[in-house]
């Protein structure tokens, strides 16, 4: 534990923190301490208490016992946002918080925009007060443009120059660089270092122990809603913090005991597939795509973020229209008009939003699980018997916490939300998965096990293409490494030339 | 699933253009400019008169006023089908009142302005507090305010007298009251939701209300009271509609919602909210008004009027989709 010393000014200190919803201890007995002009990671798996900490933080509701002093102030109350707003506490959300018909300017300045004497909103001090702030977050687009039309890191730049724009004191980033390419971190992290030049407090979410590494000055462990102490960064190693949020030892990236058999079928092979471009004349998104996935075998699919790996993943799952080319599985030619064609020949598809594409939210685990490969529960006389009964056997091998098999989905945590989706496909035996960001926003626990449930599978003989922006994790998992770049596969590399450094030279340069 | 609706990152735009604010209305403008072109020609003697097109201004101005209510609405993400019965409610109510009971002018407007006022309440707390979905609360008002304009006045309440008959039959400039209020209203709400900073958060609402309220704006508060403003709006329209015809009809304004919110769809309003603008509802309602003068003139049976009305509706939607998915494929 480390000392405050006399120069350094607390920011903001927390003392005892409780908070209860119902059924759940969320938060108990957490202390917390900033200073001004430090950048200090909470870190924690999923269900530790991080975003609830931050959410009483921000004034989403308040806590049910403790002391939270801010800026020489002692005992604040924080009864809705705007109060935390006004006292100069900032969040940057981790699900977006904008406006899309809206533009920049008024995303930026969302109910505060300047106003004249009169009353009537000023759009020349707008305009200029915003474009200051995307220059100062480094995003060039016009202050006008709807919010829609930005790329999701573009969007995650405005909700920070959202959160600048208060000028607040303390700012919290939750998970910022879930949308972000490796060079726009960067750019992030030149912005926080500046924010900490200038005094101001930086909380700092992110389950990417890299990145707390690269920026943070101190780090305070939650587990189960409790502080299990605040460290100096230069004190730990990434082992070690992991094994503290864990509880136990973890090698997050743990590769494959055993892997691939060199030789066996190829399941999937890809042949000049190609994505013309579209009407509004922008540039292929595909463009002579070429390669082959062997059973049992997983292949990492590397890139920046709009490399076209997304796409690519559409396209053989039948979710594209207008893709020329030849997309075989084992060896027999298929072709793709829908994703209902894909599973039919053995396809299955593990999108990157969770939420928005892969769950039924409001539906239970088991009829979410059953509900590709519905089919083997009888036609003409559905068996909820032994749709039951196969969802049970699945939650036990997969460790999904859960309440039972009729629970919602939408009250599951994002590690087992994740292990269900995966458990649908667990149930339809496709020949060929194609995981995109399997672990995004997931703790290192449930990782580690979705890891495992992905080697078990190539076991079995499945064809695996895991797409991910975590290069750590592709590096871990592959037995081979595609990398693309604006569309094209632009290098392949043995799971024993794959550094990170050689994808991110593929990635990069082409 | 959506997947297929998703897009990639480097297709953005990197110094993107300006927005263009207006094109929806302009795309709509240039389309009743080209139909009043060819129905000139078609029906030179009958269309494009002066006397033609001051009754066609005098005839929209109802829808016009309450296409500016259910703009405000859809904006904030929501809308009213009690417009339509909420007009017959009020003109019946002050109908009565004059006729009935024999009150004067002032205090019977003033009576109908509230029952209007606290018709568009209830929808507003249904909605907003009570969490009922926008869609049922007003199914079943409008159901309840019909029933009671009949309960009330039967068919109808005639013989309005003439201090009242004037508020929507005095003419300025050949346009009767009713078109110059809907202009000065329509003028005032544009102001209010492009220039200041508390109307404009109709649109935060209706774009997305989770991050709305993250914003600090009380959506509840917002939803509340575009629903209140819409129906003292309504209230108004059933008032000059009654004061026009001198005449309050209980079921004067059957099939006016489908009119108003094809018109406000038209002038590009979104269902999913945070979309439109006060001359885009007027440009949909003066398009609306061309298409029924037009069938007029062509003798076209006034059954036909619906069904070309809702085609219309289904058209601008499909349109819409159309260009969305247009846009983002």
């Amino acid at each position: 534990m480390s000392e405050l010393t006399a120069t350094d000014e607390p920011l903001l200190t927390l003392r005892g923190i409780h908070k209860r919803f119902p059924g759940v201890h969320a938060l108990r007995g957490v202390d917390l301490d900033v200073r001004c002009g430090e950048v200090h990671a909470v870190v924690g798996e999923n269900g530790a208490g991080k975003s609830t900490l931050m959410q009483i933080l921000a004034g989403v509701f308040p806590p049910d016992a403790g002391r939270i002093d801010f800026d020489g102030r002692q005992d604040v109350v924080l009864p809705d946002e705007r109060a935390a707003q006004a006292l100069g506490i900032a969040l940057v959300y981790q699900e977006r918080s904008l406006f899309d018909p809206m533009s920049v300017a008024e995303n930026v300045f969302a109910a505060r925009q300047p106003v004249t004497s009169w009353g009537r909103i000023d759009r020349a001090v707008l305009a200029a007060r915003t474009k200051a702030l995307l220059d100062e977050v480094g995003l060039a687009v016009a202050v006008d443009v709807p919010l829609e039309r930005l790329s999701p890191a573009q969007q995650q730049l405005v909700e920070v120059a959202k959160a600048l724009s208060l000028e607040p004191k303390l700012i919290l980033f939750d998970e910022p660089t879930g949308a972000l390419t490796p060079a726009e971190t960067e750019r992030l992290f030149r912005l926080i270092r500046r924010l900490r030049e200038r005094k101001i407090g930086v909380i700092y979410i992110s389950h990417r122990l890299e990145e707390v590494f690269a920026i943070a000055d101190r780090v305070t462990v939650l587990k189960d809603g409790a502080g299990q102490g605040t460290f100096d960064i230069r004190d730990l190693t990434p082992a070690a913090l992991a094994a503290r949020m864990v509880g136990r030892e973890v090698n997050p990236h743990a590769p494959r005991s055993d892997p691939a058999p060199s030789g066996s079928r190829r399941m999937l092979e890809v042949c000049n597939l190609n994505d013309p471009a579209n009407r509004s004349g922008l540039r292929p998104r595909l463009q002579d795509i070429s390669f082959h996935v062997r059973a049992g075998e997983i292949v990492g699919l590397a890139g920046l973020v709009g490399a076209g790996r997304t796409e690519l993943a559409m396209a053989l799952f039948g979710a594209r229209e207008g893709v020329t080319g030849e997309i075989r599985v084992q060896g027999r030619r298929v072709i793709l008009g829908s994703p209902a064609a894909a599973i039919a020949v053995g396809i299955g598809y593990l999108p990157e939003e969770r939420k928005d594409d892969g769950l039924f939210l409001e539906m239970s685990i088991e009829d979410n699980i059953a509900s590709v490969a519905s089919a083997q529960f009888g036609s003409w006389w559905y068996s909820g018997r032994r749709q039951r009964a196969a969802a049970e056997q699945l939650c036990r091998t997969l460790k999904i916490v859960c309440r039972g098999e009729s629970e919602p989905v939408k009250n599951l945590s994002g590690g087992n939300q994740q292990k269900v989706v995966l458990a649908r496909w667990l149930l339809a035996h496709p020949k060929v998965l194609i995981v995109d960001e399997p672990t995004r926003g997931i703790d290192i626990g449930a990782k580690v096990e979705i890891h495992n449930l992905l080697y078990d599978l190539a076991r079995t003989g499945t064809a695996i293409l895991v797409i991910s922006s975590d290069l750590p994790e592709i590096l871990a998992v592959s037995d081979r490494v595609l990398i693309m770049r604006e569309g094209r596969i632009t290098g392949e590399l043995t799971h024993a030339e794959a550094t990170e450094a050689a994808v991110m030279k593929y990635a990069s340069l082409g | 699933m959506s997947i297929a609706t998703k897009s990639a990152g480097s297709n953005y735009p990197n110094t993107a253009t300006p927005a263009r604010t207006y094109s929806r209305e302009i795309d709509l403008l240039l389309v009743i400019y080209l139909t009043a072109i060819v129905f000139s020609i078609l029906y030179p003697v009958s269309f494009f008169s002066r006397d033609n097109l001051r009754v066609i201004l005098n005839n929209l101005a109802v829808d016009g006023i309450l296409a500016i209510g259910m703009m405000t609405l859809m904006i904030a993400g929501v809308f009213d089908l009690s417009v339509g019965s909420m007009l017959s409610m009020v003109g019946v109510v002050t109908g009565w009142l004059l006729v009935k009971q024999n009150w004067p002018v002032a205090p019977a407007v003033a009576a109908g302005l509230v029952v209007a006022a606290l018709g568009g309440l209830v929808n507003g707390l249904l909605v907003a507090r009570a969490q009922v979905n926008a869609l049922i609360a007003t199914l079943g008002s409008l159901g309840i305010f019909q029933g009671i304009a009949i309960l009330i006045a039967g068919p109808s309440v005639s013989n309005l007298p003439n201090g009242f008959t004037q508020l929507g039959q005095t003419e300025i400039l050949g346009l009767q009251l009713p078109v110059w209020f809907m202009l000065g209203l329509a003028a005032a709400t544009h102001y209010l939701l492009r220039h200041t900073r508390y109307f404009r958060r109709f649109y935060y609402v209706g774009s997305n209300a989770k991050a709305a309220r993250l914003s600090g704006i009380n959506v509840e508060h917002m939803q509340i009271l575009g629903f209140t403003l819409n129906g003292l709006i309504a209230g108004t329209a059933g008032l000059a509609f009654a004061a026009r015809v001198g005449t309050a009809v209980s079921t004067a304004g059957v099939g006016t919602e489908l009119r108003v919110i094809t018109a406000v769809i038209l002038g590009g309003a979104s269902l999913s909210g945070g979309k439109g603008s006060i001359p885009g509802a007027l440009i949909g309602v003066v398009f609306m008004a061309l298409i029924n003068n037009v069938l007029i003139i062509a003798r076209v049976s006034s059954y036909w009027q619906g069904i070309v009305v809702g085609a219309i509706l289904v058209l601008a939607v499909g349109l819409d989709s159309y260009q969305n998915k247009a846009r983002k494929t």
